[in-house]
């Protein structure tokens, strides 16, 4: 709301500068964003929030400033009498629907000559943001702005039959608004009709046909109240936003039509030389009660953490036009305004207590912690994660959680699991993601057209897919993705690529780190999205939850990539269940372990965890570790075959071993390979 | 005694001078020094031959000729180290780079996050990892917000169907946790929100939040006071200060927004804070009673606050990003700088 202090002058004394006031009023809850000047006057943008629409217009701040400077508030001149001995000019009312609109006032002026409206009334217009028309458009915009009451002005002559009936519209019914519109209306919006159809939308817009023109002589003049939630409704439904829509819908004065009416009949009177010629009628078929609150002091001590003194109490809600009436000791029964539509509860009036205290002037206090704090369950599991992930060089992304159609296409598991937006953003925001891997794509994409080949990313986020019952369920993802040199090239070490053994290593690296002792990596080709040639899923406890591999040929095409990229996704809950299993501590052995190396020769394809099997089957206590140390393939070996050297350690807690023991034990193992794989020790 | 002493001695140094690189210098070592046939091993161990009243003076010669004879081939270990790794050199060059290895980095967005929720922790509060995917009912209607409330406009949001949403905010944590917890209540939750905004340099369809609440006997608009200077200056600086002023949320009352004083021109005014000297970081408040009775906590008994802050917010005043869109690019010249 743009405010003029040259204007709100007329309504109280101002003696502070604008920073001044900019600084007063945004410490009682009107925030002023910013201070425009202009010709003579200085332009206060006041923010005011939905709850306080009475302070939408000059006199609503001006009470505010009254009350806080404790200076009398001046109202404008008004016409004090509405009725004439002569009512030349009847007209009817009927409110056909007093829920939608408890009240309804109007009357008629004549002898109005259309005009421009003097300058200083287009020069107030302007600076509060409105664009001035004519002499009656102006002035009942003026008083919206200086009252808060909308009114609209009707060209009485066009209305086909001299009344005003206030109904509801029917379906499909039609109308063209004073913006040129064509409006289609329904059966929850209230119109005014003249008896024969509509004229205005109430509340919201009026209708072309009875617009004023230069022509106009005789105005038929509205000043209503309708509810806030069917303004709201009709004015969402349609679109359009208005003035009058935007006071209405967070509640106007229903006491103010018949002033606001009186000060629009004293300004035509000034200023179009038009007076009443029928009289006011005022429909009000169910009379509105003020709002009464009951008020104990100790509640608004308590509530605000300061003694409030009967005395503040008092003075403070008198200034602000509520009504005390003291009923029992320090226990008060209060009146509202009718103009404040956020009154309700007691809380209401304490608010209104703690805003002229003063929010600054309220004590800090510290209170007793009864409680004990507790981080949720995956807080520990996704910091864990996080820190090992750094420490491995990847950096930590975070993609919008939407996705676009062919995303759900191209990296999709089958199922049709996608859920998707109702009022969507944009075209590719359509779908919730079900997998965090195309934003990762994406992501590597851009850096990759930063001339970045190198690039490691994970994101931990959620991913979204349709549940049994049909609803959206949500679960929490892990997601990695790691592309181009393991390490930066450097002078130390030829550049290794980041391949399917680093990307294993980083997810086995997160799981030894969240003591996950125990789980299956597995082969698998049900990934369109990863090449089937070195996909695998990660199993525990024979579910699976993750899966890993290189992004698919098509779509490493597809985003122009010309580099493979490696790609995980766990499902981090299930992951939660197994996770940070008790550290068990063993005594460190007292005696020294013995290493032997050995180089067998296999058939390339038997998969290494059957060599692991087989060892491990053999049972030998000792036997504490096996490690991969190296892999041949060539012509050193016949062809269809690969030599691994195993390091093997053995270890016996109670004694050193001997040299022929180690050797029993590794002839064993070769033995046992030989028989069960057909595995030759390598010849030097 | 002395003079076999002064022989060993003797041979020791012909022998030492005829060291030349690691493997004479292995020989002589094995030769003096072995465990199993050193000469110089040898000899001690056969000091226990010897007469009693001989072995105090004849021992204490050999520990130190023992000692000269390490610190010897120490020395003359580290020399020939020095020249075999420098091939001669004086130095290896140190000024070429060291090993490249990977460091990564947290988004700021979630590094705050987690420093928020361990602040959180450490004040008291439970963290509740919540559904971003949300029944209308816990993002706007047990807040105050019923259906055509003017604050829903606000917060323009993403919808599934009539009745799932997309939160807009994390305040759902409030009803959640006067659902499922008794006074005294502390929870707090962290995590993405949605807000319908086109994106821009200014706004983001997604953004995230923290919100707390505290539910107790006796709790005032001062306690939240104290708290709230508690979690800023903890979040920010503990020098920084902190104003309130009345505000509008719906679900609290009496409501405030919640200033800091700016943290680049320290309450001075700056082109950061439109010279006014204070930044608004968050919306706070006093329970509203008939959100604490939705719920099923009784109001005349209990009171509370809650807060809510924006995280993405923080970041971005910290460290002058003024596009909202660089922190969900994940472009790593920016991600590296974190
Ligand atoms: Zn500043």
């Amino acid at each position: 709301m743009k405010i003029s202090t040259e204007w709100l002058a007329e309504y109280v004394e101002i003696r502070e500068s604008p920073q001044k006031l900019k600084d007063d009023l945004s410490m009682i809850g009107l925030l002023v964003e910013a201070i425009e000047e202009a010709e003579g006057t200085s332009i206060l943008e006041v923010e005011v929030t939905s709850n306080r629409p009475d302070c939408l217009s000059h006199i609503g701040i001006a009470r505010e400033l009254a009350a806080l400077y404790d200076r009398p508030l001046r109202f404008p001149e008004t016409q004090e009498t509405l009725r004439i001995e002569s009512d030349r000019i009847p007209f009817e009312i009927e409110i056909r629907d007093p829920e939608l609109c408890p009240r309804y006032t109007a009357l008629v002026l004549d002898g109005i000559r259309v005009g421009e409206s003097p300058d200083w009334m287009q020069r107030r217009l302007v600076a509060a943001g409105m664009r001035p028309l004519n002499n009656i458009v102006d002035i009942t915009n003026y008083v919206l702005l200086e009252m808060g009451h909308p009114l609209h002005a009707f060209d009485y002559d066009i209305l086909r039959q001299a009344r005003i009936v206030v109904a509801k519209a029917r379906n499909g019914e039609k109308m063209y608004t004073l913006d040129g519109v064509e409006r289609e209306l329904d059966a929850d919006m209230l119109l005014i009709n003249d008896g024969e159809g509509p004229v205005a939308i109430a509340g919201v817009m009026g209708g072309m046909e009875s617009e004023i023109s230069l022509s106009t002589t005789r105005v038929l003049l509205e000043s209503a109240y309708f509810r806030p939630d069917s303004i709201r409704r009709t004015s969402k439904k349609l679109g359009l936003s208005t003035e009058s829509s935007y006071r209405f819908e967070r509640g106007a004065d229903w006491n103010n039509t018949v002033p606001a009416a009186g000060r629009v009949c004293r300004l035509v009177e000034q200023l179009a030389g038009g007076r009443i010629a029928g009289n006011i009628q005022d429909v009000y078929p169910k009379k509105k009660e003020p709002v009464c609150i009951e008020l104990k002091r100790e509640n608004a001590s308590s509530l605000i953490g300061v003694t409030m003194e009967r005395e503040f109490i008092e003075s403070t809600l008198s200034r602000l036009n509520f009504k005390l009436e003291e009923n029992g000791t320090d226990s008060w029964s209060v009146t509202c305004p009718t103009y404040r539509a956020d009154m309700e509860l007691e809380a209401d009036l304490i608010e209104e207590l703690a805003r002229f205290y003063g929010y600054q002037n309220i004590p800090t206090t510290l209170p007793p912690c009864r409680n004990v704090g507790r981080y949720s369950p995956v807080y520990k599991l996704e910091n864990t994660i996080r820190e090992i992930l750094i420490g491995l060089g990847f950096n930590e992304a975070i993609n919008l959680s939407f996705a676009d159609e062919s995303d759900s296409e191209e990296f999709s598991t089958g199922s049709d699991e996608r859920v998707g937006v109702r009022n969507p953003l944009t075209e590719d925001m359509k779908y919730m993601r079900t997998v965090l891997a195309p934003g990762l794509v994406r992501s590597v994409k851009r850096n990759f057209n930063m001339d970045r080949r190198l690039v490691r990313l994970f994101e931990i986020g959620k991913v979204y897919r349709r549940g049994p019952d049909g609803t959206p369920k949500e679960r929490n993802m892990l997601g990695i993705i790691g592309t181009g040199g393991f390490t930066e090239q450097n002078w130390k070490q030829p550049d290794a690529s980041f391949d399917f053994f680093h990307m294993k290593g980083t997810l086995l690296t997160i799981l030894r780190g969240l003591r996950i002792h125990s789980y299956e990596i597995e082969p698998t080709d049900a990934f369109r999205w990863l090449n089937p040639t070195d996909a695998a899923v990660l199993e525990i406890d024979r579910k699976q939850v993750g899966v890993m591999g290189s992004l698919s040929a098509s779509l490493e095409e597809k985003y122009k990539l010309r580099q493979p990229a490696f790609l995980a996704e766990i499902e981090f809950e299930s992951l939660a269940e197994n996770a940070f299993a008790p550290m068990n501590f063993e005594p460190l052995p007292r005696y020294p372990s013995s290493e032997r190396d050995i180089s067998i020769v296999v058939s390339r394809d038997l998969a290494y965890r059957k060599i692991q099997t087989c060892v491990a089957d053999i049972k030998i206590a000792e036997l504490v570790k096996i490690a991969l140390v190296d892999v041949y393939e060539g012509d050193k070996i016949p062809s269809g075959k690969v030599s691994l050297t195993l390091r093997l350690t053995f270890q016996d807690r109670g004694k050193t071993l001997t040299v022929d023991r180690v050797q029993d034990f590794v002839d064993t193992v070769l033995s046992s390979l030989y028989k069960t794989y057909g595995a030759e020790l390598r010849s030097k | 005694m002395s003079q076999s002493i002064e022989g060993l001695q003797k041979r020791f140094d012909e022998d030492f001078a005829a060291i030349t690189d690691m493997d004479t210098w292995k020989s002589v070592r094995d030769k003096f020094l072995a465990r199993e046939g050193g000469i110089i091993t040898t000899g001690m161990k056969r000091l226990r031959e010897l007469p009693k009243e001989e072995r105090p003076v004849f021992g204490q010669a050999m520990n130190r000729l023992r000692s000269s004879v390490e610190k010897q081939l120490q020395e003359r270990y580290a020399e020939l180290k020095k020249a075999a790794i420098t091939g001669g050199q004086r130095h290896l060059d140190v000024t070429r780079p060291g090993f490249p290895y990977a460091l990564g980095s947290a988004h700021p967005i979630k590094r705050l996050q987690a420093d928020i929720e361990q602040i959180l922790v450490n004040m008291g509060f439970r963290l509740f990892d919540l559904p971003e995917v949300e029944r209308d009912y816990y993002n706007f209607e047990a807040l105050n917000m019923p259906p055509n409330h003017p604050a829903r406009d606000e917060q323009d949001t993403f919808y599934f169907d009539d009745t799932m949403l997309l939160r807009t905010h994390c305040t759902s944590v409030d009803v959640h946790a006067m659902e499922g917890l008794r006074p005294p209540i502390r929870a707090a939750s962290t995590g993405k929100v949605y807000r319908r905004d086109p994106f821009d340099a200014t706004h983001s369809p997604m953004f995230y939040q923290v919100d707390v609440v505290v539910i107790d006997e006796g709790i005032t608009m001062g306690d939240m006071k104290g708290m709230l200077e508690v979690f800023l200056k903890q979040v920010f600086h503990s020098d920084i200060k902190m104003r309130l002023r009345p505000g509008f949320f719906p679900f609290v009352e009496p409501g405030a927004e919640v200033d800091i004083s700016c943290i680049f021109c320290n309450g001075a005014g700056c082109p950061t804070c439109k010279q006014s000297g204070w930044i608004e970081i968050l919306g706070a408040g006093m329970c509203h009673p008939k959100v604490l009775r939705m719920s099923g906590i009784d109001d005349s008994r209990y009171t509370g606050f809650a807060w809510g802050m924006g995280i993405d917010r923080v970041p971005m005043l910290k460290y002058g990003v003024e596009d909202i869109r660089l922190l969900f690019d994940n472009d790593l010249r920016f991600l590296e700088q974190f």
